[in-house]
């Protein structure tokens, strides 16, 4: 629809109105924002969304479940990883099936390890858009090295899809873990330099400081969740709130910071990306033998070994790959802490095959209101600043 | 507190509103009917025990192919960050003009959820500000995540879909 | 009797191609002869001058939509750098673009506003289709996303993938390099430019 026919050019108003187009390089992916304007300040910001829907949850209602695994890494598309926790514990938990010791711990690495990869791109993209360009290239370097280790694991840089129902796709082999322990060597001085280049630098500091400020109080009542509520003052990880994988067992900080503006959001997401590399030391230095799947057959595929001797093996493997696993009639919902914040799937099982509802609690979407209240009264140039802090991920607010 | 005490607390609360309860998987799970729901979302909220204030999401489902009455349900996510619990609340909707009021007063959170109900599934949230499409382009007709709604109308010769071969997907709607 | 038929048919097919084949040569000699030896050779010259200052420097409008957008900012940085083939200017407005590189997923919405960002891309234009969404609808075969990008704009290179690494955008910005140095000073490129 034209600008006209939207009611959006009237000749008596005193403010501007100034679309942020779906098309813009700060807006991280499809995102429109219709921006009232007095001047240089923004009266009120209208978003709209919808641009890159995707139809994945309809599509889910169609596909077996270990068919909408991929599916779901398309969603939250900079942490893959978390996205498939999320599905495949909905999906144990419907099932009622134990994970084993040595598939936790492997999970965990993988979700840690997107967590920082997810970080270094917002912190890449954020700095670009306020100007800072030296930082997007120094964490894009980091980045591929973590997409290297990816590549190494499951074949994939980015939608790996290693974290299936009953476990993992396949086992840690010896140059993966290498891999690991010389980057965890290698990360906390790259951490220590974005700092450097960021964290008292006086034009940053004069971006950020104090700008799209939320109290705690309105920071709960919009939803929102993650690093972005953390930044208000409210202690909420779902890590440590309703533990999930083994977090329990590791021995690690959430950062909480009280002013709730874009500088805070800052530092509690840097310091994210510290913790996440101190659980991703200590996951490697327990990493337990064992199984690295459930043995349970009808849920994960049998080894390959024993398909030439066991008939139940077989059969097993031929049910699984031919129809797939039969989840019970039920429905549930387990989060977890993604890099943006709270992820989870509400899945309705009606016994069959394939599910029957799949919704992704998406904390992008659930933030973009919030996001837009934050916007009245900024500067036009802090909205830029202040979508990037928010970190939002169109693939997960459209679906 | 426990999901049993939860929902004892809840039963003791607000006795004829609550329909059923559940405990799925050690979840509290309240079944509540459209008209009282806005009642018992408030008791959930102020309640200094409960107090359930951080909305986590609404979602829509559609039960047609189950054939069970109501049609559609709208499934609530509630948190406590102060006692650290959760409880899930489903409202059950009927098929002809279904609705369910708002709980967007209370928790500023739930506005676009709401939204994107009445966009994905027709449901209409009486005394939400905006009861426009949210996700799908404005004046697409039909509601996508509905069962009657097929996934695509482009011919394809093999699909594994599930409604590939049934009559939902001859029956081709309007999209633009 | 069906092989007499079949081999007469194969027959005519045959002398079909090699008329039309042979009224294409005639036209291309045609082109290539009428004017002047001095305005041949030197617009076909100037040409492949002109084609080759194309060619190196592409500068790509930034339409990254999904997924694929992240591996187009791989490609742009430091270790598969996009820059030392020409291609490291991402122009955010479309007015100063001359490739626009579809990364992600199109859905019915954005569909309009990608015609209308390539309608505002001035001529000689390119697109790069990258990844198997916009090649042809990818994994999402659905009510929502369009089954290729092609039905909406032309599109010289398909890059496939999901997404596909920057080594293979980078294979392909070089294709549509390869592309336009193979139509530069020929009648497909004069068609480029209205």
């Amino acid at each position: 629809m034209s600008v006209t026919d939207q009611g959006l050019l009237h000749r008596d108003k005193d403010t501007m109105t100034l679309n942020m187009g779906p098309q813009h390089p700060s807006t991280h992916g499809v995102f429109r924002v219709i921006l009232e304007m007095d001047g240089e300040v923004v009266k009120t910001a209208e978003p709209e969304i919808g641009y890159l829907h995707t139809g994945i949850e309809k599509t889910s209602e169609n596909k077996r479940y270990v068919h909408v695994i991929p599916m779901t890494d398309r969603l939250d598309y900079l942490n893959p990883p978390g996205n498939n926790l999320a599905f495949c514990l909905t999906t144990e938990k419907l099932l009622g099936v134990e994970i084993p010791d040595r598939a936790n711990v492997l999970r965990v690495i993988m979700c840690e390890l997107s967590r920082i990869a997810s970080h270094l791109v917002w912190l890449g993209t954020h700095a670009l858009d306020i100007g800072a360009m030296t930082v997007f290239l120094y964490c894009w370097r980091e980045r591929e090295m973590i997409l290297d280790l990816n590549e190494e694991i499951s074949g994939v840089r980015m939608m790996t899809s290693y974290i299936r129902i009953g476990g993992v796709a396949k086992d840690a082999t010896r140059p993966w873990l290498d891999g690991i322990r010389d980057f965890i060597e290698y990360f906390p001085a790259k951490v220590d330099e974005y700092e450097r280049l960021l964290t008292k630098n006086p034009i940053w500091l004069d971006r950020t400081e104090g700008v799209g400020a939320f109290t705690r109080e309105e920071a709960i009542n919009w939803s929102f969740s993650g690093p972005a509520l953390r930044a208000s003052g409210v202690n909420w990880d779902i890590r440590k709130a309703q533990p999930y994988s083994g977090y329990d067992n590791y021995d690690f900080d959430v950062p909480v910071l009280n002013n709730g503006d874009i500088f805070d959001r800052y530092r509690v997401r840097v310091e994210e990306m510290r913790q996440s590399r101190a659980i991703i030391k200590q996951a490697l230095e327990s990493l337990p033998e064992g199984p690295y799947k459930t043995p349970d057959n009808k849920v994960s595929l049998p080894p390959r070994e024993t398909l030439h001797t066991s008939m139940e093996a077989l059969i097993h493997h031929f049910k699984l790959v031919s129809e797939g696993i039969s989840v019970p009639v039920g429905e549930t919902y387990v989060p977890i802490e993604g890099a943006r914040g709270e992820v989870g799937f509400y899945i309705v099982s009606d016994g069959t095959n394939v599910p029957a509802r799949v919704k992704l609690r998406a904390p992008s979407f659930m933030a973009i209101p919030g996001m837009c209240k934050m916007m009245e009264g900024c500067y036009i140039a802090d909205v830029v600043g202040i979508i990037g802090s928010i970190d939002i991920v169109m693939g997960e607010v459209d679906r | 507190m426990t999901s049993e005490e939860i929902i004892e607390k809840v039963k003791a609360g607000l006795a004829d509103a609550i329909q059923d309860t559940d405990l799925p998987q050690g979840d509290a799970v309240i079944f509540v009917a459209p008209d009282s729901w806005h009642a018992v979302a408030d008791f959930l909220k102020n309640d200094a025990d409960l107090k359930f204030d951080y909305f986590s999401d609404v979602r829509g489902v559609d039960y047609l192919l189950e054939e069970r009455e109501p049609r559609f349900e709208s499934v609530y996510q509630l948190y406590s960050i102060d006692h650290q619990h959760s409880i899930r609340v489903r409202v059950g909707i009927d098929e002809d003009n279904p609705s369910v009021p708002t709980v967007s007063d209370l928790w500023k959170g739930a506005l676009y959820p709401e939204q994107e109900l009445f966009d994905m599934f027709g449901i209409n949230v009486e005394g939400h500000p905006t009861m426009e499409r949210l996700i799908m382009p404005k004046g697409w007709e039909g509601f996508p995540l509905r069962k009657d709604y097929p996934l695509t109308t482009e011919t394809v010769t093999f699909s594994y879909n599930r409604d590939f071969k049934s009559d939902l997907v001859k029956s081709k709607p309007p999209t633009r | 009797m069906g092989l007499i038929d079949q081999a007469v048919d194969a027959l005519e097919t045959e002398v079909d191609n090699l008329k039309s084949n042979v009224k294409d040569a005639v036209e291309a000699m045609n082109y290539e002869y009428s004017g002047s030896l001095y305005d041949t050779v030197l617009t076909t010259k100037l040409g492949k001058v002109v084609g080759w200052a194309q060619k190196n420097a592409l500068w790509p409008a930034t339409f990254g939509l999904a997924c694929c957008a992240i591996e187009m900012m791989a490609m742009a940085n430091s270790r598969w750098d996009a820059a030392r083939f020409g291609a490291e200017v991402f122009r955010a407005s479309p007015r100063q673009a001359d490739l626009m590189i579809v990364s992600g997923r199109v859905s019915q919405k954005m569909a309009p506003i990608l015609k209308q960002i390539y309608d505002q891309m001035p001529e000689p234009k390119w697109v790069i289709s990258m990844g198997a969404c916009a090649s042809c609808g990818g994994v999402f075969n659905n009510y929502s996303i369009v089954q290729g990008v092609d039905r909406v704009v032309p599109v010289d290179v398909y890059v496939p993938g999901c997404p596909p690494g920057p080594e293979a955008l980078l294979y392909g910005v070089i294709k549509l390099q390869e592309k336009i140095m193979m139509e530069a000073g020929t009648d497909k490129a004069k068609k480029r430019v209205a």
